[in-house]
């Protein structure tokens, strides 16, 4: 065996361990507040803010969930302290609207999510396929649209919205939600159709296909790893957003998570505990539907159509 | 089954114009092939008659049906492309199968329709597979599959051998042929390649820069081209150009050049002496013996077959074809004969045809 050939062993594992342990910081910057919540969501109040802090749960208890879940009408300021006496601490006011909230959210996130595709999936076949006039002009305003802060529309918005009758309306957060996540959605769609080979279209208007069915029966199912992501785009979105949803509700009857749990750091007392308990309910759905979804978004389904 | 017809059509993109004032006549069950090199609007043309197409002026009719503003799904039109276009995501069952299911056919039918197409296509074993399971040849079959169970009006085809390899080419040229004959269907074929044109098609129209060069059999555009595009488009090796002059002496023309005097057939060339004309040749019209001219072999091209050479007649490179048991190797003298009823008169200046070969 020549000296040449053989591998020098000693870089291989300085790498490798240094790939580790940049891993390792990576993982603990992005993981470690959701560890946090997580672990402070399943232990009593008193261990929140211990010192030394302890690292895994003492005796872990789902207590907090109960708690504020089960908070019902009964919170008031005479009775929010009887949340846990022993304790000391004091329920948030807000914790009988969490389930109301959390059905808020995520009714109106289901609703973007869907109406979101069918939109942009419209607009993007068109966008994409139909040599219409006016057509590089429609995609450069859909664009730049979404170079205007937020921030900048929110009074107009309020106005126009308040002039429709719609404020403290699910249907208003939904129109709103919309019109942040359709433009990026058309972009996304508008990339992936023009992937797919054009003789696709033309075998499937050939075989019989009006635009829709094209677009239902060869675009869409091609489309399938954009469309997810466009779903989990709008629903994440919609359930994160905080602004919008601020200015454009004031009661629970649209009223969505984000507001009611920031509601609850805004007490006379906080509780850690309960706090990161709901943050945890917050967390749990996109995660579940994230898992739900994950497995079609996979890429390479345009393979064995064309030649090449 | 049904006539196509292509009126003062008209197509353009921004300022190019891919076909110009096309006129074409496709006639029931006819096996039409058009023909030419690339972007000479070949495709285009097809693509307007499928409807894929929207055309800047003109009208396609269908049978004496005005088509031009019938979308394409409503055309009843099959189609197959180079690309073979199948739908990566259905297995090749369910390919063959979407047209009808969009038509609504009920389930036993599609399923018999499909597989008596299969049968036809020898494809049988492979129903169950997904295209990118395939290979190019097993593709293309699936896309004919899919065009043939419809039992469509007219039968479109944009150069599908062309990503074949040359000897599934030369198979698949018999499959279509074959299919041509037992669907009694028009078919209208896209190529470039002239052996495809030549060996499938009742009739050719020869395209060039969105204008028809020429319309007629593939006998006809062989051996009367029209014009020196033509002449030059088909056939290979190419045919042989010399340009020269005509010349009137005692019982008719003779094209002249240098040394060469070649009698002309065509009695009209008489009394044109003095036009700037280039003669036409094809390599196998030069016979190896003769008086009429004299020949250097240059090159010597076996194809086991037959063989090309090469050869130089003054500062003319002539192309013959000659039989492979003549043994010609590099510097011999050639004598050649050229058949006066097999030689091709063009007008320098327009390229048109001045005689061609009458009618054998």
């Amino acid at each position: 065996m020549s000296g040449a050939a053989r591998r020098p062993m000693l870089p291989v594992i300085g790498r490798s361990a240094l790939l580790m342990f940049m891993s390792f910081i990576f993982v603990f910057y992005v993981g470690g507040p959701v560890y946090w919540l997580f672990k402070t969501s399943i232990e009593p109040e008193a261990q929140v803010a211990a010192v030394p802090p302890n690292w895994i749960p003492q005796d872990p208890t789902l207590f907090n969930f109960e708690a504020i879940i089960s908070a019902g009408n009964e919170v008031t300021y005479e009775t929010r302290r009887q949340g846990d006496p022993a304790t000391g601490r004091f329920m948030p006011t807000g914790a009988k609207y969490l389930l109301p909230a959390l059905w808020n959210s995520f009714s109106v996130g289901v609703a973007v999510a869907i109406l979101n595709v069918l939109l942009s999936a419209t607009a993007a076949y068109a966008i994409a396929l139909i040599h219409f006039r006016g057509r590089r002009f429609t995609l450069y305003t859909i664009l730049v649209t979404r170079v205007i802060p937020d921030i900048a529309l929110i009074v107009p918005l309020f106005l126009l919205l308040r002039n429709f009758g719609l404020i403290n309306t699910k249907a208003a957060l939904i129109t709103t939600y919309l019109a942040i996540t359709v433009p990026f959605t058309i972009f996304i769609l508008i990339n992936y159709f023009q992937s797919v080979p054009r003789e696709l279209y033309k075998a499937a208007r050939i075989d019989g296909c009006s635009h829709l069915g094209v677009l239902r029966h060869v675009y869409l199912p091609l489309a399938m790893p954009a469309v997810v992501a466009s779903l989990m785009f709008a629903f994440l979105t919609s359930w994160n957003e905080f602004l919008f949803a601020l200015m454009l509700t004031q009661n629970i009857q649209a009223q969505t998570l984000p507001i009611i749990i920031s509601g609850f750091a805004l007490d006379f007392t906080v509780s850690f505990s309960f706090l990161n308990a709901a943050g945890v309910i917050a967390i749990v759905p996109p995660v579940v539907l994230a898992i739900l979804f994950e497995r079609y978004i996979v890429s390479g389904l345009t393979a064995g159509a064309v030649k090449g | 089954m049904a006539k196509i017809a292509c009126r003062q059509l008209t197509k353009k993109y921004g300022n190019v114009t891919a076909i110009d004032r096309l006129d074409l006549e496709i006639r029931d069950t006819e096996f039409m092939v058009l023909l030419g090199p690339s972007g000479c609007g070949k495709t285009t043309t097809l693509n307007v008659i499928a409807g894929l197409e929207e055309v800047t002026e003109g009208d396609v009719y269908f049978d004496d049906t005005l088509m031009t503003y019938v979308p394409p799904h409503k055309r009843e039109v099959a189609m197959v492309f180079q690309s073979y276009a199948l739908y990566p995501q259905k297995t090749v069952f369910e390919n063959i199968a979407f047209a009808l299911r969009l038509r609504k056919v009920h389930d036993a039918e599609v399923r018999q329709l499909v597989q008596g197409a299969a049968e036809q296509l020898e494809i049988t074993h492979l129903l169950e597979r997904r295209p990118s399971e395939l290979s190019g040849g097993q593709r293309q079959r699936v896309a004919l599959g899919r065009a043939i169970v419809r039992k469509p009006s007219a039968f479109l085809m944009d150069e599908p051998l062309s990503n074949l390899d040359a000897a599934l080419r030369v198979t698949m040229r018999a499959l279509i042929k074959r299919l041509h004959r037992t669907m009694r269907t028009t078919f209208v074929y896209v190529t470039h390649d002239q052996a495809e044109a030549m060996t499938m098609a009742d009739r050719i129209v020869v395209m060039r820069d969105g204008v028809i060069q020429q319309l007629g059999t593939p006998h006809e555009i062989y051996h009367r081209p029209r014009n020196l595009f033509v002449a030059s488009f088909l056939g290979s090796p190419q045919i042989n150009l010399v340009d020269g002059r005509l010349e009137a002496h005692e019982g008719g023309g003779s094209f002249v050049r240098g040394g060469w005097r070649v009698p002309l057939a065509d009695a009209r060339l008489a009394n044109q002496s003095g036009r700037e004309v280039v003669l036409g040749v094809r390599p196998e019209d030069l016979r190896v013996g003769g008086s009429d001219l004299e020949a250097a072999a240059e090159l010597v091209s076996p194809l086991g077959s037959e063989q090309y050479v090469n050869a130089c007649v003054d500062d003319v490179e002539l192309v013959l074809r000659v039989d492979k048991d003549v043994t010609v190797s590099t510097g011999d003298r050639l004598p050649l004969g050229l058949d006066p009823r097999r030689l091709h008169v063009f007008d320098k200046q327009t390229g048109e045809a001045l005689s061609g070969q009458p009618e054998p």
